[in-house]
């Protein structure tokens, strides 16, 4: 038994198997259902009509599987941001901020050249999103190499901001006229990403999102950059005699992870919203730190903790209204999810021996 | 019998240890030790660094506890789980690196923990008290200073007032002169014979024979773990002590021949740089360094050999002087630069500064080197060339490795060590600079190491070479530089050291400097 | 129009606002000196505040009294921290991820559990409570200018005032607080003295914890009557910037509280007066306020020596 107060020893084990990088996984998965089940016996719902609900919420019909692709797509993005600077040890949690940035980018990209070809629209807007996204991440960067200041703090503090600065500009400047509800005019159709299938509203976001997964991949797993990436976050002493320049080093990480944030705002807008309002994002920022963490901040494995983390919040919309169950559920879900991983890791990790 | 003299007996055995051993995961630190300490009496614990005196230091304090063998203190056996159980039985220690909190004062730092009556803090009894415990022994001090503001050696008697306020019977002391100057040395014997005069036992833990004959009533030496013998003071001469204590059958003689130097590669010219909390660590350090030549810097540590280092190679700031390669100005260069302009480094910190554990052993090798052409496919690293570079590296030095996947850390340190050399010997600087390069080796590996030194030597390459191990700088180095404080006390040629000398010579150069 | 704002009875309702918006921040914050000052970082403060308004809100709506709100919320503050000190005391475990962890998980569960307490629906009224009445201490109340400003506020917020000088006198004055002190800047120094580190972590800690959620009750008890999703809006993190550029001081910690409290008071005034500023700009002031400070306080400030890092034997 751990008693708190008692001075534990803490040993690492000796050798590491598949399966100790899996099990924190699992566990975390197994707790996060356990959890969840009170939660809905405590709302007085029926457990297997809720979980049911929220299995064929999410793939119960092709309309919901292209749901849960979408939903997806972001976190895929957000997720792959939080990877690249954890992987750093840089807490990037401005992946919100960033994301809107990205959406304002590109929608002022998209009405001031409306008229553009269609291929070139689409390219526009990657661009301005990905570019919004990391200046404000470079940003950050800046004030920690310069000014030491915390790139927790000035992320957090950046994403109030920049979320104020959505509902002023979704006030004013971006105000639609004709509408009663505070939100932008629709985007164009043009500006429009294209749909992958008919009828569905499944939209080339996700081919974006893949498609950075597995640059992000290339990136940090067989470039010189990322090794480098990977060494600062293990050891910045070592680094810093063996030449890897850490400033540097860390403008570019947060410069790529706000960029790849950024691209989720300009998929959200460009794919599925098509418009700029204060309730943008449902929080896609915050729960990609949670979509990497689970997948072990490997950006192969992010698409999979993505959709996982996507089938939730489309399968919470079926199961409020089957069972009655407030779709807030799914966000302490994955807190619980978070902090599960975060310890079976540490079980799987390490021994502890009385000191 | 004791050199003081005393009312009570002072045949009364206060510690009696038995057979104590402690282990470590890689090393038998204390092997059957025996040891009596008595009242009044001031007992040294002589041997080199390494030899496991603070290990059986810290396993009386309570801070370890020993596998095997039993304590007995003033009559009685027992258990010393911790710190604590030590203070309470009247045991207190004075380690080599100040337990003090660097911000508070001096009556902060005794009052902390304070088992007293209470919530409040009465700060000004407890200086009172102290007050008149500098007054019995005639030290002096600003117990209202902080103690960062404070120097080394008065921190020192911080930690000696720390362990009187508690009211000791036996006081440990560790290396207490390290870090003082001649003149504080004398006071705190001073101070020390006075204690033992009130009847109070000291085990005093030096490699200092001069010391050691000065104020010790016995001596017990320790070699390797062992222990050698327990002698009374006024029996032995140094000589002796010394043999005792290095006693090693000269087993590592390597092969090292006469080559004429060549040009001077490195030059330093009266540099100047501050160590980590903004004090003067190089203070106007000049040297070369030439071709051909291993050059010894020989000290204890913490004289700024470090810092020396790290200027060079660019990782701190040198705040005045010149630093040159081979004629090329080099002071303000980034570590990138430097490493491109021929300088290698063994670190003495190998796991904090030369490796990432996390790392597998091929990636370490290229550590440094990582956007290197050689190492590379367009715009991606070269898996197959890097694992070729790390396969050659693991046959030419026998690194003991699974695999070249495995991750560094689970490497032991004679073959982290190896690799390291490895990768700094395969980038063929010009200059190497090594501190402390077989600090923690077994002897195997430490004759090889020594070899390759002497390799790079003979190949045309500079060694800097700093060293704590007198033995390491005798066997390999062509001049020996001895630094203290931030400043170059002497330079002399090896051929004028005699062989025989080495005990006497050890605690000579200690006496010359600090 | 301007000028409206400075006249004396605007100033008066000006400083009164600014020690009611301080209340909640001057709790969390000195929770936190304490935390940080035996060497632990406890990210979860925001997430704490959160749980403390939510925990006040639902027990006085149900329960009809503040008492048992206040308690009960300092009680759910106080489980926070136990979890934050044993996640990075014991476990060892990064102290950021975990905060970010409890913050998150706080989050969810606040909004879930309000929602099934409550079952609203479309443009249903939302639950309201009767917040903390002002008490006027008598004379002094009676004082021009400050009497209305500081002896007129509720209880919670005199509470919050006394605080300041009670963590200061406990931080300093005491054999408790100088142990925490010394934990948090060398830590192997108390280990030596044979005391226990975690023991002592985890008290500052849970400490944190309760004060955060009794900071986090003010906001619904003392201040708005109502519970939204995010009700603290960024306080926990203010408090944790305030931390810093109070340099770890409980007075300069009261100082900085205030007036980041100010820039909110005066944003409220300005509202209310009608000048044509977006009121996004002025919600956002704190925030690159924060900023600013932080950058400015490089120099200045100076951690405890070991902050932030799991302490261990080794």
């Amino acid at each position: 038994m751990l008693i708190p107060f008692l001075n534990i020893r803490i040993i690492r084990r000796q050798n590491e198997t598949k399966l100790s990088q899996i099990l924190p996984v699992l566990i975390a998965l197994f707790a996060a259902l356990l959890f969840s089940a009170f939660l809905v016996w405590l709302a007085g719902s029926d457990v297997k009509v809720a979980f049911t609900a929220l299995w064929e919420g999410a793939f119960g019909n092709i309309r919901q599987i292209t749901e849960t692709l979408n939903k997806a797509a972001p976190l895929i993005l957000t997720g792959l941001a939080a990877a690249i600077a954890f992987r750093a040890k840089i807490w990037n949690i401005g992946a919100e901020g960033q994301l809107l940035s990205g959406a304002i980018a590109a929608y002022w990209a998209i009405t001031t050249f409306p008229n553009l070809p269609p291929v070139l629209m689409f390219i526009v807007i990657l661009l301005s999103s990905f570019l919004a996204g990391a200046l404000i991440g470079l940003l950050s960067g800046y004030l920690k190499t310069k000014f030491n200041v915390d790139v927790i703090i000035s992320t957090v503090m950046f994403n109030y901001i920049i979320t104020f600065l959505l509902s002023m500009l979704v006030d004013t400047v971006y105000r639609d006229p004709e509408s009663y509800y505070k939100w932008s005019p629709k985007i164009p159709d043009v500006a429009q990403f294209p749909l992958l299938l008919e009828k569905y509203r499944l939209h080339a976001g996700i081919i974006v999102a893949i498609v950075a997964a597995f640059v992000i991949y290339l990136l940090i797993e067989k470039s010189p950059r990322g090794y480098e990436i990977q060494a600062i976050g293990h050891n910045p002493t070592a680094s810093d005699f063996k030449g890897i320049n850490n400033a540097k080093t860390i403008l570019f990480v947060m410069f790529i992870s706000g960029g790849v944030a950024g691209l989720a705002g300009g998929g959200e807008l460009a794919g599925l919203i098509h418009r700029l309002r204060v309730d943008f994002s449902p929080g896609y920022g915050f729960t990609g730190i949670i979509v990497a963490m689970l997948a072990g901040l490997n950006p192969i494995w992010i698409p999979f903790t993505a959709l996982l983390f996507g089938a939730l919040l489309t399968g919470s919309l079926k199961m409020q209204i089957v069972a009655g169950i407030p779709v807030a559920l799914v966000y302490a879900i994955q807190a619980i999810v978070l902090l599960f991983v975060i310890t079976a890791e540490f079980f799987t990790l390490y021994e502890i021996r009385r000191d | 019998m004791s050199k003081s003299s005393q009312p009570q007996s002072h045949e009364a055995i206060l510690l009696d240890v038995r057979s104590l051993t402690k282990r470590f995961p890689m090393v038998l630190a204390n092997d059957q030790i025996d040891i009596i300490i008595n009242e009044g009496e001031i007992h040294c614990l002589l041997g080199e660094n390494g030899a496991g005196k603070s290990t059986l230091a810290e396993s009386i304090f309570g801070y370890y506890q020993p596998d095997e063998g039993e304590i007995r203190f003033a009559g009685d056996i027992v258990e010393i789980t911790s710190p604590s159980e030590a203070l309470k039985l009247g045991i207190g220690m004075v380690h080599q690196h100040f337990v003090l909190v660097p911000t508070f004062s001096v009556i902060e730092n005794v009052a902390m923990g304070l088992d007293s009556p209470g919530m409040l803090l009465n700060l000004d009894a407890v200086e009172k008290r102290l007050t008149e415990l500098c007054q019995d022994y005639d030290v002096e001090i600003d117990l209202k200073a902080r103690i960062s503001d404070l120097s080394v050696g008065e921190q020192q008697w911080v930690e000696i007032l720390k362990a009187l306020y508690g009211g000791v019977k036996l006081l440990i002391l560790d290396e207490p002169t390290a870090v003082l100057t001649p003149q504080e040395s004398e006071k705190l014997f001073g101070v020390l014979k006075k204690m033992t005069s009130d009847g109070l036992a000291i085990i005093f833990i030096t490699h200092k024979l001069k010391e050691v004959m000065e104020i010790s009533d016995k001596v017990t030496v320790l070699r390797k773990g062992r222990l050698i013998d327990t002698v009374e003071t006024k029996n032995v001469t140094k000589a002796v002590l010394a043999k005792m204590m290095v006693g090693r059958e000269v087993v590592f003689h390597v092969e090292k021949e006469q080559i004429q130097k060549g040009e001077p590669i490195l030059e330093v010219r009266d540099l100047w740089a501050n160590n980590d909390r903004g004090q003067i660590a190089l203070g106007g350090i000049s040297f070369a360094l030439y071709e051909n030549e291993i050059l010894g810097l020989a000290g204890v540590a913490g004289n700024g050999q470090k810092e020396l280092i790290e200027t060079i190679i660019g990782v701190r700031k040198a705040t005045r002087g010149e630093i040159l390669i081979g004629g090329e100005v080099i002071t303000h260069d980034s570590p990138r630069e430097t490493m491109e302009k021929g300088l290698g480094h063994i670190p003495d910190d190998r796991i904090r500064e030369g490796l990432v554990t996390e790392f597998s052993v091929a990636q370490n090798l290229i550590l440094g080197q990582q956007r290197e052409r050689q190492f590379r496919k367009g715009y991606f690293l070269d898996k197959e060339q890097i694992n070729r570079h790390a396969q050659s590296c693991v046959d030419s030095y026998e690194i003991m490795t699974p695999t070249l996947e495995s991750r560094a850390k689970f490497l032991s340190g004679g073959n982290l060590q190896k690799l390291i050399l490895a990768r700094e010997f395969g980038m063929e600087p010009r200059v190497l600079l090594a501190n402390q390069p077989t600090r923690g080796l077994d002897v195997g590996v430490i004759e090889y190491v020594w070899e390759q030194l002497l390799e790079k030597r003979r190949n045309g390459d500079a060694i800097l070479l700093a060293s704590e191990d007198l033995d390491e700088i005798l066997n390999l180095a062509d001049r020996v530089m001895v630094i203290c404080q931030g400043r170059i006390m002497d330079v002399f040629d090896i051929q004028d050291v005699k062989i025989e000398e080495i005990g006497l010579l050890m605690a000579g150069i200690e006496d010359a400097s600090c | 129009m301007v000028t409206d704002i400075f006249q004396a009875a605007m100033l008066v309702s000006l400083f009164s606002a600014m020690l009611r918006i301080a209340t909640p921040v001057i709790f969390a914050a000195l929770g936190e000196l304490v935390a940080e000052r035996s060497g632990v970082m406890n990210l979860g403060v925001e997430g704490i505040m959160l749980t403390g308004a939510f925990v006040g809100f639902v027990v006085a709506d149900k329960s009809d009294s503040y008492l048992v709100a206040v308690v009960l919320a300092i009680v759910a503050g106080g489980i926070m921290g136990l979890l934050m000190s044993f996640m990075s005391v014991s476990l060892k475990l990064n102290q950021t991820v975990v905060g970010l962890g409890l913050n998150l998980l706080a989050s969810g569960l606040t909004f879930y559990l309000y929602r099934i307490s409550y079952e609203i629906e479309g443009t249903m009224e939302i639950p309201r409570i009767e917040t903390l009445q002002n008490i006027e201490v008598p004379l002094l109340s009676k004082i021009p200018f400050l009497g209305p400003i500081i002896f007129n506020q509720n209880i919670m917020t005199y509470l919050a005032i006394l605080m300041v000088p009670l963590i200061w006198f406990v931080l300093y004055r005491t054999k408790l607080g100088l142990l925490i002190r010394g934990l948090g800047e060398y830590p192997r120094a108390v280990d030596v003295k044979g005391i226990s580190v975690d023991r002592y972590r985890y008290i500052a800690v849970m400490f944190g914890g309760m004060m955060a959620g009794l900071g986090g009750a003010f906001l619904t008890i003392g201040y708005s009557g109502i519970f939204v999703q995010e009700i603290s809006a960024g306080r926990g993190w203010l408090a944790i910037v305030i931390v810093i550029a109070g340099n770890w001081r409980p007075g300069r910690i009261l100082f900085a509280s205030l007036l980041f409290a100010m820039l909110d008071a005066f944003q409220l005034q300005i509202q209310a007066v009608g000048v044509q500023i977006p009121y996004q700009i002025l919600l956002a002031m704190p925030y690159i306020f924060a900023i600013l400070v932080l950058m400015g306080s490089r120099a200045r400030s100076v951690p405890p020596g070991s902050l932030g890092e799991p302490y261990s034997r080794e």
